[in-house]
């Protein structure tokens, strides 16, 4: 195991018990109250901890920490102000006429976070660690490989030149739910978590991604073998799944990252209705330092619905016809304009 | 039923969300074209990553034209209860959007109504 990782992944436990209170929905934070430790989780028939169901890690508690947040916990008061905000914004009445009206109704389809059940924390983010709520600096490899990412999206021309141009979402190949690291996206962040002997598999609602988890502590692949959520290898310590994951494919960076990231995720289930969800990022060749963050998975009922994305991607053709419209009446129009 | 293309009026109390979303919908509809369409569901296509409504728009002409209109992912409505039995073909509903770029009858529908105002889903709650 990579050393930064290994002392990573022990300060981040020892943050999160010190500070359970911030990945923990409010109603469980009395005092008295320490879920991790008053919590035995039951048991599936070959003896694993059983963290089987469904499940969502919505929430409106950013990655970062705000601009101008500097106190790591809200105070119940101000976390509800800072919810009702962001709830209003995906709800918002927007002006019509400007590029904000143009979409659909979040708040008619459901899709609107206040909606729908949702992990509450009074953290002001994600990041526990560095404790100032904020991904580390970037070496000075990662800022270059960034500049040469934007660099290469350049060359390759607009975002609507061809649909190799959009984005990955667009496109329906991958999104950030499925990680990992597995973060919230604005919607539909749902999944569903089947054990086997000697498996866990995480079923990612968006894209309907799979992650096959094998617990045998198996070898992993040739290096060579890169996948775009990288290969996975669990293991359980006491009643938490800990998962490793190295070998990504670069073609899904996360923030930045390169294809040497490695993830080491941690499940716990510290209720009936609710899975704690940390995880370490290290990357020397993109971040100073490794980082930590760790969210709620809060119980939903299933099933989980397939979300066929490119199938009914019918977006994807009208977004490029326009684009081509576009650039046809922008050339009829220079014509015009040319002296004859 | 009409068919109506009109400015939208300043007055107008217009609900749309800027929420991050999955695509540009700038890109694919025109924000220079708003318009309010009055149709009979024929089709309802839910699938993802957004759902499309397909309605019968009678022009004043008598004219019938097809027109199909951009909504949200459907896996949230699936969950809230919200199928296609509850929105049966052949129902009546307004659509305020913005008309697709491409000229053809496609557009983005940021209100969906009954003609008697009430919001086509229950679950259009805006949170307190």
């Amino acid at each position: 195991m990579n050393h930064r990782l290994f002392v990573s992944g022990h300060l981040v436990a020892a943050l999160l018990m010190m500070g359970l209170v911030g990945a923990t929905p409010v109603r469980a934070q009395s005092p008295d109250s320490s879920p991790a430790n008053a919590y035995t989780p039951p048991r599936t028939p070959d003896g694993q901890p059983d963290l089987q169901g469904f499940w969502t890690n919505s929430t409106y508690t950013p990655l970062e920490r705000p601009d101008g947040v500097t106190t790591e916990f809200y105070t119940p008061e101000g976390v509800a102000e800072t919810e009702a905000r962001a709830g209003a914004r995906e709800a918002e009445q927007t002006v019509p006429g400007t590029i904000p009206d143009v979409h659909y109704d979040f708040t008619q389809f459901g899709l609107d976070r206040s909606q729908t059940t949702m992990a509450r924390s009074l953290r002001t983010s994600l990041i526990v660690d560095p404790p100032d709520g904020r991904m580390p600096a970037m070496t000075e490899e990662g800022r270059r490989r960034v500049a040469r990412r934007e660099e290469e999206a350049r060359l390759r021309g607009g975002r609507w030149d061809s649909a190799e141009n959009n984005q990955l979402d667009d496109r329906c190949l991958i999104m950030r739910t499925a990680g990992p690291p597995m973060l919230n996206t604005s919607y539909n962040s749902n999944y569903q978590i089947v054990q086997a002997p000697g498996y866990v598999m995480i079923l990612v609602e968006m894209i309907h991604d799979v992650r096959i988890i094998p617990l045998d502590g198996r070898p992993r692949p040739n290096p060579r073998v890169r996948k775009w959520m990288g290969t996975s290898r669990g293991r359980w310590e006491a009643d938490t799944l800990v998962v490793e994951t190295s070998g990504f494919n670069g073609k899904n960076p996360f923030n930045g990252s390169s294809e040497n990231m490695s993830v080491i995720e941690r499940f716990t289930r510290i209720d009936d209705d609710t899975i704690l969800y940390n995880f370490t990022i290290d990357d020397e060749s993109t971040w100073t330092q490794p980082w930590s963050a760790g969210l709620s998975m809060k119980k939903i009922q299933g099933p989980i619905f397939e979300h066929a994305c490119h199938e009914g991607n019918y977006s994807m053709y009208n977004t490029l016809v326009g684009a081509r419209l576009e650039e046809q009446l922008a050339a009829e129009e220079a014509a015009k304009q040319e002296p004859n | 039923m009409k068919l109506f293309v009109t400015i939208a009026s300043a007055g107008l109390l217009l609900v749309a969300v800027s929420a991050s979303a999955h695509h540009s919908f700038s890109a694919e509809f025109d924000i220079d074209k708003p318009l309010t369409l009055e149709g009979t569901l024929t089709q309802w296509e839910m699938i993802n990553p957004h759902s499309w409504f397909h309605i019968d728009v009678t022009n004043p002409d008598g004219e019938v034209v097809p027109w199909m209109i951009e909504g949200g992912s459907p896996n949230q409505l699936i969950r809230m209860g919200v199928t296609q039995n509850t929105i049966p073909v052949g129902t009546l509903i307004v659509i305020e959007g913005y008309h697709a770029r491409d000229g053809t009858n496609t557009a983005v529908g940021r209100n969906f109504t009954l003609p008697d105002g009430t919001r086509l889903f229950l679950s259009g709650s805006a949170p307190q």
